[in-house]
């Protein structure tokens, strides 16, 4: 579903991807670990799109097309769901209309049909739902004054709502509680557990790959997958550190 | 032309960013037949008194004016340019506890200069809303004096829609004790502009509002200066202006707070920002507080960035195309100044009309 071959991407001409490779596909679930500054979100971001964020070599297909080719927007037209380690607070833009403007643009590239006010608000409020996001924060400007973990949250409503192929989640276990990590966990199950999808974890920790199970682990070290393994990897790395099992 | 005009020049102080050339221009230019219906101006949903002014000139068979006199107004201000509006214009007067919501004015110019004087008169605890709307070319130049009796509550909204030329706006309001004035400005068409505005918390409690969002585009240049002063305790002010600016052209706000020593516990907040589309615009920013009483609160800020890279990107991501994530983020920071209009069917008529700016200029 993603071939990553020999990524190499510089941000500020400063090189930060160095020949990364890489290969996800449908029906799985990966898991990126790595210390800080491996370059885990630059991944993240070079696979979303973002401007200022140079590939100098390598290629990168998505369902069968050249994903580097493609705008962000187009991106996410084509099923790239990118959740930020991040998010951005943007004020004076309610969630609802954010995510109900996001939804029929891409709608619109893969030439379907609108989805009405009506039938938006009920898919959004389900998604909240089941996600234990307080129907009020739909409302709410995007991320304004959502303290990390409820950042988090809107996150994986988003990815419900917009309903991907692929998901690359960056760290979207910080900052959680112990129920939102579980109801996070099982939202990605829910959501992105299904034979034509498939779905890139980034984490620093096991714990929320105790909900969702991966099928492969890569270490992603200085720009580079620099190990990978089974699931039992991530459970190694956490006992023993990056140094020990990756060197 | 010049001597005829005895215009305010640049070389002034508080006029270094006014458009001068651009104002003789429109008050040379041959008046034409205008090409505006002026029906298409007005909002069907406000049901209240209208008026419509076509060069200046009272028109009748568009208007309904109700309470609202079609009328000599004498009152003489210093003001280089609402000194030129005199003779007939309009005037609103209520008595103590009257309410007149929904009333719209329409001023379409074809060209050449007009001038027109108004006056709005609030008795206590009256209350009327005022929305006008400027179209065509031409220069168009508006004096407003503005009196508000204890009590009594204006809301004013104004948006400047003209094709080209230039409309100048002098407000000069007296607001007295527990009175309310708000007024909200856009200027979202292709004529230059300059809103200039007095208002004087006169009243202990008095609550005065001055601001808007200018966009400019193409060669284009607008400008506000104006001044809130508090005389009186106990008084709160708003100053939200925000300024977009595209290609070449120019926005400018010049926004002043006065305290006098005896307005204590005033509550005054200044906020002026600028977000330039593209690098070769310019905004102008001179927020300005002078404060004399010692026990006031007075928030202000002033600031002139590009849209936030993060925040184009985080939209872009979930599928909007580039433009309309521009569109999506002017639009929300236009809304802090709109979002003042206390009447939803203005406020929403008003953000319709920085769409379609936006639409253009994105
Ligand atoms: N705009 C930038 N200019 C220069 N260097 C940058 C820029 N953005 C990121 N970097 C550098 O790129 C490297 C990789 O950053 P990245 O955010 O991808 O790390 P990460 O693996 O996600 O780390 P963490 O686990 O802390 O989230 C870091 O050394 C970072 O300082
Ligand atoms: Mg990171």
């Amino acid at each position: 579903m993603l071939k990553i071959e020999n990524l190499h991407a510089e941000i500020d001409g400063k090189e930060i991807l160095k020949g990364l490779s890489l290969e996800v596909n449908a029906g799985e679930v990966h898991a990126i670990m790595g210390p800080n500054g491996a370059g885990k979100s630059t991944l993240g971001y070079v696979l979303g799109g973002r401007p200022g964020y140079e590939v100098t070599a390598g290629s990168v297909t998505f369902a069968g097309k050249d994903l580097l080719d493609m705008e962000a927007d187009e991106r996410a037209a084509a099923g790239l769901f990118l959740g930020f380690q991040y998010p951005v607070e943007i004020p004076g833009i309610s969630n609802v209309q954010f995510l109900r403007e996001a939804l029929n643009a891409q709608r619109k590239a893969r030439g379907e049909g609108p989805v009405s006010g009506a039938d938006f608000l009920k898919l959004a409020r389900s998604q909240a739902d089941l996600l234990g996001m307080n129907q009020e924060m739909l409302k709410r400007p995007v991320n304004v004054g959502f303290s990390g973990g409820e950042k988090k949250r809107n996150e994986m409503v988003q990815m419900g709502i917009l309903g991907p192929k692929f998901a690359i989640l960056d760290e979207t276990d910080s900052g959680l509680d112990i129920d939102a990590l579980k109801a996070v966990g099982e939202g990605i199950n829910r959501i992105m557990r299904a034979p034509d999808k498939a779905v890139l974890l980034i984490t620093h920790y096991q714990r929320l790959l105790d909900y969702v199970q991966p099928d492969k682990v890569h270490v992603l070290a200085d720009g580079r997958i620099v190990k990978s393994g089974g699931p039992e990897l991530a459970v190694d790395l956490e006992r023993e550190g990056y140094a020990e099992v990756a060197a | 032309m010049s001597e005829v005009l005895d215009l305010p020049t640049t070389r002034q102080e508080g006029w270094r960013w006014a458009d001068m050339a651009t104002l003789e221009a429109a008050a040379t230019s041959a008046p034409a037949s205008p090409a505006i219906d002026p029906k298409t101006l007005f909002l069907d949903t406000l049901d209240g008194p209208r008026l419509t002014f076509i060069d200046g000139i009272f028109e009748p068979a568009h208007s309904r004016p109700g309470p609202v006199q079609v009328t000599a107004i004498g009152e003489a201000t210093e003001h280089p340019l609402g000194r030129r509006a005199a003779g007939e214009g309009w005037l609103l007067s209520l008595d103590k506890g009257a309410a007149v919501p929904g009333i719209q004015i329409v001023h379409v110019g074809s060209g050449g200069e007009n001038h027109v004087p108004a006056r709005i008169e609030l008795g206590e605890d009256a209350t009327a809303s005022v929305t006008e709307t400027f179209a065509g070319s031409g220069w168009a130049n508006r004096l407003t004096q503005i009196v508000l009796a204890r009590g009594s509550r204006l809301m004013r909204s104004v948006r400047l829609l003209q094709t080209d030329g230039f409309v100048s706006i002098r407000d000069e309001a007296t607001v007295a004790q527990a009175a309310s004035l708000v007024s909200v400005f856009l200027g979202a068409g292709g004529m230059g502009s300059r809103i200039d505005g007095e208002i004087r918390l006169a009243g202990e409690g008095a609550y005065g509002e001055m601001g808007g969002a200018l966009l400019t585009r193409g060669s284009q240049k607008q400008e506000a200066a104006v001044v809130l002063r508090h005389a009186e305790p106990d008084g709160t002010s708003r100053q939200v202006w925000r300024a977009v600016a595209a290609d070449m052209s120019t926005a400018s706000l010049a926004a002043r707070a006065e305290v006098a020593r005896d307005a204590q516990r005033t509550d005054g907040e200044q906020s002026l920002r600028g977000l330039l589309l593209n690098r070769s615009a310019t905004v102008n920013l001179k927020p300005e507080l002078e404060i004399f009483a010692d026990d006031v609160k007075c928030a202000h800020g002033a600031t002139v960035g590009e849209l936030d890279e993060r925040a184009l990107f985080y939209l872009q991501s979930r599928g909007l195309p580039p433009a309309r994530a521009r569109a999506l983020l002017t639009h929300a920071f236009v809304g802090d100044a709109l979002d003042r209009i206390g009447e939803e069917a203005v406020r929403e008529a008003f953000a319709a009309d920085a769409d379609t700016w936006l639409e253009e200029a994105l």
